[in-house]
């Protein structure tokens, strides 16, 4: 018994030194983003004979208490805004028509919609890949001014700039189709949208990301993003999952228009 | 992505304190919690894509003619990261799917929570929100 605890210490202190130990830098000084990223895990689906739950313990499989609510974009909607959000429901957010969130479900734009992304460093280029709703950011970290060149869309156009150990990502230019979070939470956005993030990878395994975001048509200040943390997964590509699929969303509107599911 | 996102959050302990909140979609405004259904039939096809997973099969119906139907399962990265690899069910397995009708009483569909192959094993294919059977 006294080895086995040994042994599990041993362990423990192993996984916590591997946290600690510092990122690796690229060949011009700075942090390398490079990996996968995510809360810590991607979703799981419950599995059909789970665990009995610990005695005094609320909740069964699938089910718990809610989490406890963060603030969100539309939070600080103008009056017009939250008028024009009463018109919307579940059944009108874009992702279930595949379309990618303008920032992010967990608000890390990284994720998009799912919680997993992939980032990949270059010494001229940060590229972010997310997993669900495939899309790309490349942002130039040479100094060059934000694109004139191409039409406003669903994740912006970013530049970087590093401020010593930190990226900080600058986005504008966003189309006004999407919503910013999914999940049915009716969060549009404006075309004056602009985003600046700031990464930090403070060791191998950990890195932090803040926001705040500006859109003066729909907010009557700026949302200044809670921390989020991002762990290292333990793979080092995200999968090619394509999104096709419009049935959901017909089946909400089916159910809709039966009046169920009305927020 | 949508409901299943928060549904299966009970089941991310370690993800608790990292995850925020995720609001979502209701289940209650697409499927009927309260409606259980089961079927038996041969897939006609798997989609492990984005917004969810879909699985379509058809079903024999008593009077011999057969039903085109669906269920909607969990997002695709989530099934495979659970163990559910692709090409475990394909086209032309005899499969039955427990889970719950959707809302739209006309429509041949459902929220499958729970796949089982003719050589009985059974997979989770989605969030349980009530009894099935």
């Amino acid at each position: 018994m006294r080895k086995l605890l040994l042994a599990a210490v041993i362990v423990f202190a192993a996984s916590l030194a591997a946290a600690q130990e510092p990122a690796s830098r690229t060949a011009d000084g700075h942090p390398d983003l490079s990996g996968v990223w995510w809360p810590g895990s991607d979703l799981r689906v419950p599995p059909l004979n789970p665990a009995p739950a610990a005695p005094g313990r609320a909740g069964g499989p699938g089910r718990g208490a809610p989490p406890p609510r963060r603030e969100r974009f539309e939070d600080n909607y103008t009056d017009a805004a939250k008028a024009k959000a009463r018109t919307l429901s579940d059944k009108d957010d874009p992702a279930l028509r595949c379309q990618s969130t303008a920032f992010g479900t967990l608000s890390v734009s990284l994720y998009n919609t799912g919680l997993v992304g992939q980032i990949v460093q270059t010494p001229k280029f940060v590229v972010f890949l997310s997993e669900t709703n495939p899309t790309f950011r490349i942002i130039p970290t040479d100094g060059r001014p934000h694109r004139d060149d191409q039409p406003p869309s669903s994740r912006g156009d970013s530049v970087g700039r590093w401020d010593g150990d930190t990226l900080v990502v600058d986005t504008t230019n966003y189309s006004d189709k999407n919503w910013m979070h999914a999940e049915g939470e009716v969060s549009f956005h404006s075309d004056a949208m602009h985003i600046v993030e700031r990464y930090h990878r403070i060791n191998k395994d950990t890195m932090e990301v803040e926001a705040t975001i500006d859109d003066p048509k729909v907010l009557t200040k700026p949302w200044v993003v809670p921390k989020q943390t991002l762990r290292l997964a333990p793979f080092d590509q995200i999968m090619a999952l394509d999104c096709t699929g419009i049935e959901s969303a017909a089946l909400m509107e089916a159910a809709s228009k039966q009046n169920y599911g009305k927020k | 992505m949508t409901r299943r996102f928060a549904l299966v959050l009970a089941a991310l302990a370690p993800l608790a304190l990292a995850a925020p909140a995720l609001a979502h979609h209701s289940f209650a405004a697409e499927f009927d919690a309260d409606k259980p259904v089961t079927v038996k039939g041969v897939i006609t096809a798997v989609r492990l894509e984005n917004p969810h997973s879909w699985f379509f099969l058809d079903v024999a119906g008593t009077d011999g003619k057969v039903e085109k139907w669906s269920f909607e399962a969990s997002t695709p990265s989530s099934l495979i990261r659970s163990g559910f690899k692709p090409g475990t069910v394909k086209a032309g397995d005899e499969v039955t799917i427990k889970g719950y009708h959707a809302r739209d009483a006309g429509a041949n569909a459902g929220a499958g929570r729970e796949l089982v192959m003719a050589d009985g094993r059974a997979f989770a294919i989605g969030p349980t929100v009530g009894p099935v059977r």
